[in-house]
């Protein structure tokens, strides 16, 4: 804990890197709004449990975009938690419209804004045909890239809009939010022979944004490594690219790699037995009961099964420890 | 013989007298051919001022047989009629020529003071050779084969014209007849009443048998007492009331099947005798009452007298028809009006969902686009209503144009069924519904109101109409999953319908399976029409167990008790608002929050609030975070300085700590001087 490393930095530097101010006007704001129900038990324990959900990555449930937003942190819990809720939806096989995924993403977060998750769809159709459906694998790991990346993400489309036009590339480009975006599409067009641009050429751009910019990019090693075996590509080619990039995947520390995407051994147990429960919630309802007979007669082992699961194992409630990251 | 219709129903007092003849024949037996024997009753009624009576059941005790001879002449085809000088002194008026098998009349001589005479039963097809008999007052030509009335031009004195059962096609030809009194033109193949209309001493006209479809031109008969329709074609009936003396009309067997077709009788004063029997309007439920309260003069109806009894029942009944008929006028008017008020509603809700189409992409082309363009979309808008309008205004009588097409809104009620259009609707909630209209209500339906707007209302509803278990949203703007987590306040639902129209959610592949989870509580039993199976609620589960795991085991305590508490909140506030401080309200609070945790509580924690409010405390909640930002900030700066102090310290400290142990150790160098300081020190203390 105490390294030098983190010794040596002055005291707002440290603070802001590791984002602990914002945690902590957070959390005094919560104390605040919620004065009545947090004095019933004490505010020794509302900071104890505020930290601890930050550490388990709880914090950001039902909380607003803008603090979803606010911190690395923030948005990787995000990203794990909607793939925790959500696996499911990709394990029966949906395919999903981009309306869809959104409307999910808002049962976490209500005010998440629909660019955000346009902008992802982008990656995964290629721009194409915004209404199509999307596998919940192909949509998550491109909206992990797009959000947890946003900023990033947006001064590249700058770079890569310049270097379509032949702009000297090593000037300074200050991107404003809307306008790479929406100059994409006429310039994929006007791409004519040579689709894309040259891929070294483009990477040094992007090394050069990775140096000077404080927010967080992936690991430039990475980058290389995802553009080496292409001369030339698009901006959405380079997206795509970046979200099926396994290493990335890591990096960021979100998600499993995407083979185990549907695994959850832990959520999958806990699954079950919500499911067995809500059947003997229906069956117990008498006008609702369809078999009678079936489930009558099971009813009571079922039961004693349960108890006896229940108190066998304590449920942890976060497997996955997660580590914090550099 | 005369046919018995002709009996005038004795004890009328006499009126119109035309003829005070006695005309009864009795058969006798043809004794050989060519030779008739008359055998004539000789009545001594005087001439006038005696009613016609034919009576059948005379009996003639005289019976005198002379021969006639009928020649056949050789100059002429038709035979040539002569009779004994005997009988021409003693029947000097009448001539019978019934049954004789004449297919022509016969040429009578010398009898031109002939008054009655007699052609029945005989083989005639034209009324030939009777021009000199210019004082005939009664023809018999019952049942010949006469096929056109002709050949009666002279005849100007006659009263009494039977050519019943004959093959007459059209009545014509009976101008200079003024004097007729009794046409009887039954069983013939008339299809249309004419040239009579110069009768005006006619009592009586049978056109019985007949192809008559309908009844008119009866103008100028002034002295008709007596009308035979039965046994025609007849659909309706006009002209009757410009019959001054009508008393009996019979109508039996025709078609006549709605008193409407026969309207003029009721107009008719003199009218006291009817028979409608084997007419369609016959059978109908309401024939008695309607033909007895239209027809106040009538005494007797179908042959039968008409009673007081049926005459008080009659107009009962007419007022309850009456009563029914505005009934369901004023409903049409009401539906009318109803239709009027959903298009309205549709309308503007047209227009609201435009304009926010408009300004949503209005903010996308805010930095590219023109202003012009959105002139353009709203005039475009606009412009298509006013087409719109064009079918709804002709479709508008005249009735209707005075109704208000202002109106925004409609609440209608329909048994079982609440129905709301219109955003307006909602106030209506307020409205004191009586307890056993509220508990008839089943079905709540939603159309063309916001549904955040409906959200607010949710806990009028649930407190209001207690037993509505189905809802109903149509052009409601559901748009997210998380709109459906409002319904999970209510009591309990069995059934929800989603129309498409207007509710994009319901292109979402999981809508329904979000339904049933997040209102598992409820057990719904249909969405939209199709039954909800157990395999659809294990489904359910199965995609959105984990959410509810995640939303109510791994918020922090102080997460979940804020959150419910909001919910809560809203709800006990809504409850103050409207009743007012009364001490029963607490009860009540309590009873819902223990229903609460009936609710499978681990997903309570999804609520949805409209975006409206949840702007609104966002916006609260700026005020607290600048106020925790300057709070911090002012902690960090203390910290920081502490932290700085604390890092000067360290760094100092150990030159600070040498100065202090080279101070000391000097100090007690010289042992001897450092006892003297001290006790010094100590005297100085004292």
């Amino acid at each position: 804990m105490l390294s030098p490393e983190r010794l040596a930095l002055p005291d707002y530097e440290y603070l802001a890197q590791r984002h602990v101010l914002t945690y902590m006007e957070d959390a005094v704001c919560q104390l605040l709004e919620n004065r009545e129900d947090i004095s019933q038990y004490g505010i020794a324990r509302f900071f104890t449990e505020y930290f601890n959900s930050v550490c388990q990555g709880t914090h950001i449930l039902f909380r607003e975009f803008s603090f979803v937003q606010a911190t690395p942190h923030n948005r990787v819990s995000f990203l794990r938690a909607f793939w925790r809720c959500f696996r499911t939806v990709g394990k029966n096989g949906d395919l999903l419209t981009m309306k869809e995924y959104h409307c999910l993403l808002q049962l976490l977060c209500p005010d998440f804004p629909l660019e955000l998750t346009q902008k992802a769809a982008r990656i995964v159709l290629m721009d194409d045909a915004m209404d199509c459906l999307m596998s919940f694998s192909d949509f998550l790991f491109a909206f992990q890239i797009q959000f947890y990346y946003s900023e990033f993400l947006d001064s590249v489309a700058a770079i890569y809009e310049n270097l379509l036009s032949g702009k000297n590339p090593n000037t300074v480009i200050v991107p404003t939010s809307s306008s790479g975006q929406h100059r994409q599409r006429p310039a994929l067009g006007e791409a004519g022979m040579l689709e894309g641009v040259e891929a070294s050429l483009f990477y040094q751009c992007l090394e050069n944004l990775c140096d000077r910019h404080k927010y967080s990019c992936p690991p430039p090693a990475l980058v290389k490594e995802a553009l080496s075996n292409v001369q030339r590509l698009t901006f959405y080619g380079f997206l795509m690219a970046l979200s099926k990039h396994h290493g990335i995947n890591q990096a960021l520390g979100a998600l499993p790699d995407k083979g185990d995407l549907m695994h959850d051994p832990a959520m999958d147990e806990e699954l079950e037995r919500l499911v067995v429960r809500s059947k003997l919630h229906r069956t117990s309802r008498p006008h609702r009961a369809k078999e009678p007979g079936a489930f009558g007669f099971q009813r009571r082992e079922k039961q004693e099964a349960l108890e006896r699961v229940s108190s066998a194992s304590v449920p942890t409630p976060y497997h996955y420890r997660w580590e914090p990251r550099e | 013989m005369i046919p018995g219709k002709y009996r005038s129903v004795s004890g009328r007092a006499a009126n119109n007298v035309n003829c005070g003849l006695h005309l009864v024949i009795q058969t006798s037996p043809l004794p050989e051919k060519n030779k008739v024997e008359f055998k004539l009753n000789k009545d001594t009624s005087s001439f006038p001022g005696r009613l016609l009576q034919h009576d059948l059941e005379r009996n003639y005790s005289s019976r005198q047989g002379d021969h006639i001879n009928l020649v056949s002449s050789s100059l002429s085809s038709f035979p040539i009629l002569q009779r004994s000088s005997e009988e021409k002194i003693l029947y000097s008026d009448r001539l019978s020529l019934e049954r004789q098998k004449l297919t022509v009349c016969p040429i009578i001589n010398g009898e031109d003071h002939l008054r009655l005479l007699n052609f029945q039963h005989n083989f005639i097809t034209r009324i030939q050779n009777i021009s000199n008999l210019q004082k005939l007052i009664s023809l018999d030509l019952y049942d010949n084969q006469i096929e056109e009335i002709s050949g009666l031009s002279t005849l100007r004195c006659l009263r009494v014209l039977l050519l019943g059962k004959n093959r007459i096609k059209k009545i014509s030809n009976l101008e200079n007849l003024k004097s007729l009194d009794v046409l009887d033109l039954h069983g013939n193949q008339i299809t249309k009443i004419e040239n009579i209309n110069h009768l005006c001493e006619l009592r009586v006209l049978n056109l019985a048998r007949n192809f008559l479809s309908h009844v008119d031109n009866l103008n100028g008969l002034d002295s008709l007492t007596e009308l035979n329709l039965r046994h025609n074609q007849i659909t309706f009936v006009r002209d009757v009331d410009n019959l001054p003396c009508l008393q009996h009309l019979f109508l039996s067997f025709n078609n006549i099947s709605s008193f409407d077709s026969v309207s003029c009788l009721a107009d008719s004063s003199s009218l006291s005798d009817i028979t409608f029997d084997g007419n369609p309007i016959a059978q109908e439920s309401w024939y008695k009452h309607t033909v007895l309260q239209n027809m106040m003069q009538l005494r007797q109806l179908d042959m039968k007298r008409i009673t007081e009894e049926e005459r008080r029942m009659a107009s009962v009944l007419a007022k309850k028809e009456e009563e029914k008929k505005r009934e369901s006028h004023k409903q049409s008017l009401l539906k009318e009006k109803k239709r009027l008020t959903i298009n309205n509603v549709a309308r503007q809700w047209d227009l609201q969902q435009q304009r926010v189409a408009n300004i949503a992409t209005n903010e996308d082309r805010k930095d590219s686009d023109s202003p012009q363009d959105p002139c353009q979309i709203d005039g475009s808008t606009l412009s298509a209503f006013p087409e719109e309008t064009g079918p709804l205004d002709s479709g508008l009588n005249n009735a209707l144009q005075g109704l208000s097409v202002v109106d925004t809104y409609l609440v209608e009620v329909d048994g079982d069924t609440l129905s709301l259009y219109g955003s307006g609707a909602l106030e209506s909630l307020d409205r004191n519904w009586s307890v056993q209209t509220a508990g008839m209500i089943t079905t709540v339906s939603f159309t063309f109101i916001e549904f955040d707007e409906i959200v607010q209302v949710l806990p009028k509803l649930k407190i209001k109409f207690p037993n509505s278990l189905h809802l109903k949203f149509k052009e409601t703007n559901l748009v997210m999953l998380q709109q459906f987590n409002a319904l999970a306040q209510l009591r309990r639902i069995d059934q929800l319908t989603i129309d498409p129209q207007g509710n994009p959610v319901v292109n979402f592949t999981l809508w329904k399976y979000y339904v049933l989870f997040r209102l598992s509580h409820f057990s719904m039993q249909k969405i939209n029409g199709t039954e909800v199976t157990q395999n659809d609620m294990i489904m359910a589960e199965r995609l959105f167990g984990i959410l509810a795991h995640v939303a109510s085991s791994e918020l922090p305590q102080y997460r979940l008790i804020s959150i419910l508490g909001d919910a809560r909140k809203k709800q006990f506030r809504y409850l103050l608002e409207s009743k007012g401080k009364k001490p029963g309200i607490i009860n009540e609070e309590n009873n819902d929050s223990k229903r609460l945790v009936g609710e499978n509580t681990n997903r309570a924690t999804l609520n949805y609030t409209t975006r409206d409010f949840y702007n609104e405390k966002l916006e609260e909640i700026k005020e607290k975070k600048k106020f925790c930002k300057t709070y911090i900030e002012d902690l960090v700066k203390e910290a920081t300085e502490i932290n700085m102090k604390n890092e000067a310290l360290q760094k100092l400290w150990p030159q600070m700590f040498i100065e202090l142990v080279r101070d000391a150790v000097i100090e007690i160098r010289n042992k001897n001087s450092y006892m003297k300081l001290c006790l010094q020190q100590i005297t100085d203390q004292k």
